[in-house]
């Protein structure tokens, strides 16, 4: 990479850091004993999670007659949770892969905790299809091997199968994205480690030593990676869609669902990505690594994909009416005015209208603006898969059929247990794993510390190289 | 040397060409139909092709300058002289306009005032419940006042860029004011383009809908755009212009126009996958009559835009080498140009039967005219019984449908593939881009000074 850095560019290592005190900043939360704030929110995590398991026992144990499905609305807010955590898992995959290949420095500091974020929130997506399968212990059915059920047998055809292969792939690749990253930064911590830590961190390592040859071969491997991550970053958001636009229900049988969900995902993604760095820098004191310019390139993003959700609803609300198809025109029309009514504003004004506040600066660069908007933007995208699913079934073709669906404590359970155990992993990641990819954020000191680019810089022999 | 000279020579090698298009364009006129049907959409489908592209132009800069791209500074010259071209394309949009309101052509069946009189023979009610925006006020409209905003945007963003040539200062001023220009083209450009895009292209099917056809438009002139500016760079490269514009930039416009061709990929599949797994029958009879009727051009489609580029750009050397490089981009412009040939050509065909039926003008269409019709008579039922009758009707649809593509999958030149006159005409259009692509060129630096990214593309290294 260049060192001819513009002076219009804003550093994003701030503090005048060096290579050591970056190492120093980044390891020791890994090395004290948590602060009060990280029990007292792992607490609250725990919880979360000891409603998720019970809830997960009541409904195996009761059947999923303990949900509030039925025979029209045959996906409720199982679905929805899914396609949900699903969404959110996209950003990270997208840090990683997509802004590296467009050579996004910001990226640097964000990557490591986006792409855990990945990974634990496709674990938490992935409960809801098993779960929703009624019998568990049957869930092993969804793969294709030679067996003795005779006809029972998967269905090629179907989106659903589809996603089986989607998300296992997807989340393969993530898992080893990530760890191909964490490989030299665990190394860090076992140099400065002592005892069982030290073993522990070795064996974790795979025995790093910091050689060229290993900086070779992990380059090589993140390369590789990276090349597989980015069509799955637009794959699997596809599939899912597939799932719905497959059918021949109207709001459902819609050709702008692939490039509009994957969207969507990055949106609700760096949503949430705002909502666990804010969290993140202030609790491990990391603001000199998350600076300001990280936060407001991601509420640019946010503003961006939401932007182009707005003109997926409007093109798919304007088409409706165009077809002259009275089933869609219908659809449309009870999702706008219909009971569901308030989840389609809902939608609408978390989704599109409100991150219209990032067109101002001082907005953009507000932490509290940021944060506020991160959680209401993760609303919004929930609403926008329970306005598809919900509204869309609660009144099919058949007038008799028509119901209204609320879910029952039991599903209200499961999703607000998916948080606990979304958050649990994501405290346990942050005590023992370097929340920012150390190794990453050295590659760009030189170019983009505040030292080195911007304002305050000692020298800038660069900035005028051109001026000839 | 900083600055273009729009040499006489090249003048006339362009203007020849405009004359070899003009030339095509008559000689189209007088083998045509009464209607001038494959004159009016061969100017058709070049307009809406090339003003797409300096759209998208326009788009490209805003979007890079958007996410602070510092790599392509040197050359935006090149997109921003593109982005001029939406002036000559709203006087070549314009034609079309006046020709909607003189009656002069039957590109749009929906512009055929019999379809909304319940008295004719030609009464379509579907036309009906969407004629509130197909109709002439509205393609007027979206032609006139979103391509005003829109060069409006081309040139305000030319006068910063212009200006801080030089005025430009360290604070970088005249920058910051672009960045918010360029941002707020983004959206409008979003929003603009769809309308647009389905007045003028997907209008040609008028009862055909897909919501995925704006953004499937859209990347197809992105492509074409990119694939135009590294053969116009390549050139000036070799007019000894742009000497520190390296492989290393080539490379990154490679890269550009291998992924956006995978993203033009994806979105022609997923419009073709949905609507064959849906099976709908008001959806299908678009790739229906396209599989069938045009198989070489659906195909080749295909494998011009996606597995040849795929396939050449996938190595990394390959994207830095003039040869490859070039190659790839001439095959994914020209075949960008097919998409769009594609696109248009098979409804205003359809069109042109319907019109010739009623007007009695007689080419022998009097077969399709028949069968066209059982083919509305299956659509109303349709639409009076129901969804029971849905189905049913769908299925009577398709077999009327297939009687009238028996009877008119006769090879019609101009329109089941483009001859060489179709192939004269889009050169012509090219050199009329291009003459004006060069001259807009001429009038400024070649290269822009004060600009902040500069120093970064200079020393551009991937």
């Amino acid at each position: 990479m260049s060192a001819t850095v513009s002076t219009i560019r804003q550093p994003l290592i701030e503090g005048g850091k060096t290579y050591h005190q970056i190492t120093e900043d980044i390891c020791t939360p890994t090395e004290r004993t948590p602060s009060t704030a990280w029990v007292i929110a792992f607490l609250f995590a725990v919880t979360g999670l000891a409603v998720y398991v019970f809830c997960l026992a009541w409904t195996i144990w009761n059947g999923i007659g303990t949900w509030d499905l039925n025979r029209t609305i045959g996906w409720g807010w199982d679905i929805t949770n899914f396609v949900w955590w699903v969404g959110i898992g996209h950003a990270g995959t997208l840090i990683s892969a997509i802004l590296l290949l467009f050579r996004q420095k910001w990226r640097t500091g964000v990557n490591r905790a986006a792409e855990a974020m990945t990974i634990f929130a496709v674990i938490c997506a992935g409960q809801f299809p098993l779960i929703h399968m009624g019998r568990l212990w049957l869930a092993f059915f969804i793969f294709p091997y030679p067996n003795t059920r005779g006809p029972l047998w998967v269905n090629f055809n179907s989106p659903l199968l589809w996603d089986v292969f989607a998300i296992s792939t997807y989340f393969t690749v993530s898992l080893l994205f990530w760890y191909t990253g964490l490989v030299p930064d665990f190394a860090t911590i076992r140099d400065r480690a002592k005892g069982i830590r030290r073993k522990l961190y070795d064996f974790l390592a795979f025995g790093w030593t910091g050689s060229a040859k290993h900086w070779q071969r992990w380059e090589s491997l993140s390369l590789v990676l990276a090349g597989l991550a980015t069509p799955l970053v637009l794959s699997v958001h596809t599939i899912v869609s597939f799932d719905f636009a497959t059918s021949v229900i109207p709001g459902w049988h819609t050709t702008i669902f692939p490039p509009y969900f994957v969207a969507g995902a990055i949106f609700s993604g760096f949503a949430m990505v705002q909502t666990l760095m804010l969290l993140t820098r202030k609790v491990l004191n990391l603001k000199e690594y998350i600076t300001l310019e990280h936060i407001e390139s991601m509420n640019k993003v946010i503003l961006a994909t939401g932007t182009i959700v707005g003109v997926a609803y409007l093109t798919e609300l304007f088409i409706a009416w165009y077809s002259g198809y009275i089933y869609e025109q219908y659809a449309f029309y009870n999702r706008v005015l219909g009971p569901y009514w308030w989840s389609y504003v809902g939608m609408m004004a978390c989704n599109v209208i409100s991150p219209q506040v990032f067109w101002v600066k001082k907005w953009r660069r507000s932490i509290f603006v940021t944060f506020f908007m991160s959680i209401f933007v993760n609303i919004g995208m929930w609403f926008e898969r329970f306005v598809i699913i919900a509204t869309t079934l609660a009144r099919d073709y058949l007038p008799s059929s028509w119901s209204y669906y609320t879910p029952t404590w039991v599903e209200i359970g499961l999703f607000v247990g998916t948080l606990g155990l979304f958050f649990t992993l994501y405290l346990i990641f942050s005590r023992v794993a370097p929340v920012i990819a150390i190794a990453e954020v050295k590659s760009i000191l030189k170019s983009s510390g505040d030292q080195y680019a911007g304002p305050n810089a000692a020298h800038q022999h660069a900035a005028h190289s051109e001026a000839h | 040397m900083n600055q273009f000279t729009f040499e006489a020579r090249q003048k006339a090698t362009l203007g020849g060409f405009m004359i070899l298009g003009l030339l095509c364009m008559g000689l189209t006129a007088i083998g045509d139909d009464g209607h001038y049907t494959r004159l009016w959409s061969n100017y058709l489908h070049n307009s809406v092709f090339f003003t797409g592209i300096a759209l998208f132009s326009l788009f490209i800069i805003s979007a890079f300058t958007t996410a602070w791209a510092g790599w392509y500074s040197q050359f935006k010259r090149i997109f921003e002289a593109y982005s001029l071209f939406l002036i000559p394309g709203l006087v070549l949009m314009l034609v079309i306009v006046a020709g909607l309101w003189g009656g002069m052509h039957h590109l749009y069946h929906w512009a055929d005032p019999n379809t909304l009189d319940p008295n004719s023979t030609h009464y379509d009610p579907i036309l009906v419940g969407k004629s509130s925006f197909l109709n002439a006020n509205w393609y007027t409209f979206g032609t006139l006042v979103f391509m005003a905003i829109w060069i409006f945007f081309a040139w305000k963003m030319r006068q910063i860029s212009l200006d801080e040539d030089t005025n430009g200062t360290t604070d970088w001023n005249h920058h910051h004011r672009l960045r918010i220009w360029a941002a707020a083209f983004l959206p409008i450009a979003g929003f603009t383009s769809a309308a647009v895009v389905w007045q003028w292209v997907m209008s040609v099917d008028s009862h055909w809908y897909s919501t995925l056809f704006a953004w499937y438009c859209g990347a197809s002139w992105f492509v074409s755009a990119i694939a135009l500016g590294i053969m116009s760079l390549a050139w000036l490269k070799s007019k000894g212009y742009y000497e520190r514009v390296s492989s290393e930039h080539l490379h990154d416009l490679g890269k550009f126009l291998f992924a956006f061709s995978i993203f033009w990929t994806y979105l022609w599949f997923s419009q073709f996958m949905l609507i064959w797994y849906g099976n709908n029958g008001e959806e299908t009879v678009y790739f229906f009559e396209r599989m069938n009727n045009y198989p070489v051009l659906f195909y080749g489609n295909l494998a011009i835009n996606f597995i040849l580029p795929f396939f050449i750009l996938m190595r990394n050397d390959t994207k830095r080498k003039y040869g490859t490089l070039i190659f790839a981009s001439i095959l994914v412009l020209f075949g960008h140009w097919l998409d769009f040939f594609l696109m248009i050509k098979p409804g205003v065909l359809h069109t042109k039967h319907e019109m010739s039926g009623h007007h009695g003008a007689g080419h022998g269409d009097a077969g399709h005219h028949g069968t066209d019709h059982a083919a509305d008579a299956g659509h109303h039922v349709a639409d009076a019984a129901g969804h029971g009758a849905d189905h049913a009707a769908d299925a009577a649809h398709g077999v009327a449908e297939t009687a009238a593509h028996h009877a008119s999958s006769a090879f019609e030149a101009g329109f089941s593939l483009p001859g060489l006159l179709e192939v004269g005409t889009f050169l012509g259009f090219l050199a009329f881009f291009l003459y004006m692509f060069l001259h807009n060129l001429s009038k400024a630096n070649l290269e822009p000074k004060n600009e902040p990214y500069l120093g970064e593309s200079y020393h551009h290294h991937v």
